[in-house]
């Protein structure tokens, strides 16, 4: 055992490193090609925004909440949104509701095409991953003609939203996602039928079913392992209870069956975004909202596209928060990380599997980051 | 006279300079293909179309801080890139480029190519071991799987043609062809696509580019390099990925003859020989295009389970050929 024991060496994979967009350690423990144990790491990027947003009224934490994360901006503000709508008591109207849901939809939409291309960057598939990203700019192109920004969009105010769809851009949008569908559709018969990409994410990153629950694994990563739950089916915020739309689970419980939910879920966006132009209800955007917040405690669930977001707010009766917390998607989502990463019996996890295992869940450091050790020696 | 001549086709053409300048042109190639083929534009800027950004980068790269790890082997994390370059340069000189031998040309220049492939590897594997690092380290242990793999494959298809043809000296090779016909043309047909797989993982191009898969280990053995040592190394890659490619033209495709007026041979054997190379790196830039990145384990079980016992088949198919 000993003598096994000295051919240990440790692999720091970060804070810098070519495969990660964040920074976060992650201090594997190494046996040849094979890693043995991790130790992670995420605490790089503390902000203190929870700390800042008692300090700004809720008009002002808007946008402070908008910029823990700028790929799901929209589920940010959508859940905080929810929070105040919530304490007031107050529904916002119902064409607020579905362009909430076009939106959110939307940022799934190019949230996963992200997400996949830097999965094929991951296995050194460069030019899928440059495909993919071409095609990626159709979705936000259409989210600026939709929103204003490409990305950090401002588009949930508290009590509606603050731009409406005019009839030209509910064409693009059509247009856009028959664009959108059939490239889509192409790149999941690429997965299906590319062997190297195949061979890459097959029996790699393993979840089973059950140590996913136990674990508290969320969103695609929760799917992937064949567990149906998802917050937009489970706990309907918006226009979700009106929006009809599957949930799409696979039973792979590996890297690849997360990359076939993910572009299923895609197309389920597409189609949900459809539906939502086609029913959309005439009236108001806005529903005006006082400035002070009752006091009392509200906690929304909203599906981001990583997983399960969770915003909870502690008004005083003031115009700001007494307490405001976030648990993002990638937090719930480190528990299964590591259990992924380390080997165990016929489940071997190579070095090479490393960065692959690490994108499918679609990680996001710094959103995560909640607190900082400082190491006193 | 001679020694004029002598000299003139060691340092200018088919010599250093001409080698150095074609591994400028064939990064350019590669990168402006795989840019096409990733709908991207690549190079564009310095020079017609880019052509000069290798030339740019290896000037930049020049200039940059030359930094040195404290724990390295100095001395041969020092030499190493100087040794890389030397040997490539060295072993280009076999390549028939404007005629039906190279600049140096003897029985046996065959094996020499050979041994100077694993050379490199070697090198390699020198340039991870010395600089003490972990990525470096990790990427010299890849690099030496990949030499277990995909070395034997290679020299039995290039034994195919030395069988073939009935000698090991790369002039007879070329001329036999010049008379028989082109070796891809016949039982080395199997033979050609082996060699092409074999010298895209000895290049270390996707999907075989597993000693510095980026996403893995950063740069692998070349992690700790930077400034003038990774300018060389860079340039060594470069010169080996033509040699490479003009190897394979030399053995499959007849090198640089073909059908050309007598007196217009001293123009047609170099263009014909541009070609032909550049043709090969095209197959392997568009291999490097489509495919995604294989992990070790399962390259060497590639290599092993299905490369070798082909390459095995391809010399006996040939044996027969020859007997017949």
């Amino acid at each position: 055992m000993s003598s096994s024991y000295e051919r240990i060496f440790n692999l720091p994979l970060g804070p810098q490193h070519p495969a990660l967009k964040e920074p976060v350690l992650l201090d594997l423990k190494v046996e040849g090609e094979h890693v043995v144990d991790v130790a992670l790491d995420v605490s790089y990027n503390h902000r203190g925004m929870e700390k800042a947003a008692e300090y700004r009224t809720y008009v002002q934490d808007l946008y402070l909440i908008e910029r823990i994360c700028g790929i799901c901006n929209i589920a940010h503000t959508l859940s905080f949104c929810q929070c105040v709508e919530g304490l007031h008591g107050k529904e916002i109207p119902e064409r607020a509701k579905y362009l909430r849901v076009i939106a959110e939809e939307l940022e799934r939409i190019q949230s996963h095409l992200l997400w996949l291309g830097v999965a094929a960057h991951e296995i050194g598939f460069d030019t899928f991953f440059m495909y993919i990203w071409l095609d990626r700019e159709i979705s936000l192109d259409l989210m600026e003609e939709f929103a204003g920004n490409r990305i950090t969009t401002s588009y949930n105010a508290i009590g509606g939203v603050k731009r409406d769809m005019t009839p030209e851009v509910a064409n693009k949008m059509k247009k856009g996602m028959d664009k959108l569908e059939e490239r889509v559709k192409f790149y999941k018969k690429v997965v299906l039928s590319e062997r190297t990409v195949m061979k890459r994410t097959m029996g790699i990153g393993i979840l089973r079913r059950d140590a996913a629950i136990q674990l508290n694994a969320v969103g695609p990563t929760l799917r992937a392992s064949g567990v149906d739950m998802d917050a937009r089916a489970d706990d309907p915020y918006a226009a979700h209870s009106l929006v009809p739309f599957k949930v799409v689970t696979d039973d792979g419980c590996d890297a690849f069956s997360r990359i076939i939910v993910r572009l299923d879920e895609t197309l389920e966006s597409i189609n949900m975004i459809r539906y939502c132009i086609e029913k959309l209800p005439p009236g108001p955007l806005l529903q005006r909202l006082p400035r002070r917040v009752p006091a009392g405690d509200f906690l929304t669930r909203v599906e981001a596209p990583r997983g399960e977001l969770v915003h909870f707010l502690r008004a005083d009766g003031s115009d700001k928060p007494y307490r405001y917390k976030v648990k993002t998607p990638t937090f719930s989502n480190l528990a299964p990380l590591r259990e992924m990463l380390r080997s165990k019996g016929k489940y071997v996890v190579n070095v090479a599997d490393v960065p692959v295992i690490l994108a499918s869940i679609d990680p996001c450091f710094s959103c995560t980051s909640r607190n900082e050790v400082v190491k006193s020696s | 006279m001679d020694v004029i001549s002598s000299t003139f086709q060691l340092f200018i053409f088919p010599g250093f300079l001409f080698f150095i300048l074609l591994s400028f042109l064939f990064e350019w190639v590669d990168r402006k293909l795989y840019a096409a083929m990733q709908r991207r534009i690549g190079p564009l800027y310095t020079g017609p179309l880019g052509l000069l950004q290798p030339i740019a980068d290896f000037i930049k790269l020049i200039k940059k801080e030359d930094l040195t790890p404290k724990y390295s082997d100095k001395k041969i994390f020092n030499s190493v890139p100087l040794l890389m370059c030397a040997l490539m340069l060295t072993v280009m000189l076999i390549l028939p480029v404007a005629g039906e031998s190279g600049v140096i040309s003897f029985t046996g220049d065959v094996i020499f190519a050979i041994a100077a492939m694993t050379l490199f590897c070697i090198l390699i594997f020198l340039a991870g071991f010395s600089s003490m690092s972990p990525y470096p380290l990790l990427g010299a242990e890849r690099a030496v799987l990949l030499l277990l793999g995909f070395e034997i494959p290679l020299m039995l298809s290039i034994a195919g043609c030395c069988i073939a043809s009935g000698s090991i000296e790369v002039s007879a090779i070329v001329s036999w062809q010049a008379s028989h016909g082109w070796n891809i043309f016949g039982p080395q047909l199997l033979g050609f696509a082996i060699f092409l797989v074999a010298i895209q993982a000895e290049l270390e191009r996707i999907p075989f580019d597993i000693p510095d898969a980026e996403q893995e280990i950063v740069a692998g053995w070349m992690t700790e390099y930077s400034g003038r040592k990774l300018a060389l190394i860079r340039m060594a890659r470069n010169l080996e990925l033509v040699f490479m490619s003009a190897l394979a033209a030399t053995l499959y495709l007849g090198g640089p003859m073909g059908l050309a007026p007598h007196w217009a041979e001293g123009i047609a054997f170099p263009v014909y020989f541009l070609l032909k190379t550049v043709a090969i790196l095209l197959i392997l830039t568009i291999i490097r295009g489509i495919f995604a990145r294989v992990r070790i384990d399962q390259m060497v079980a590639f290599a092993w389970r299905y490369l070798i016992p082909l390459s095995f088949l391809q010399v006996a198919l040939t044996l027969i050929w020859r007997l017949i």
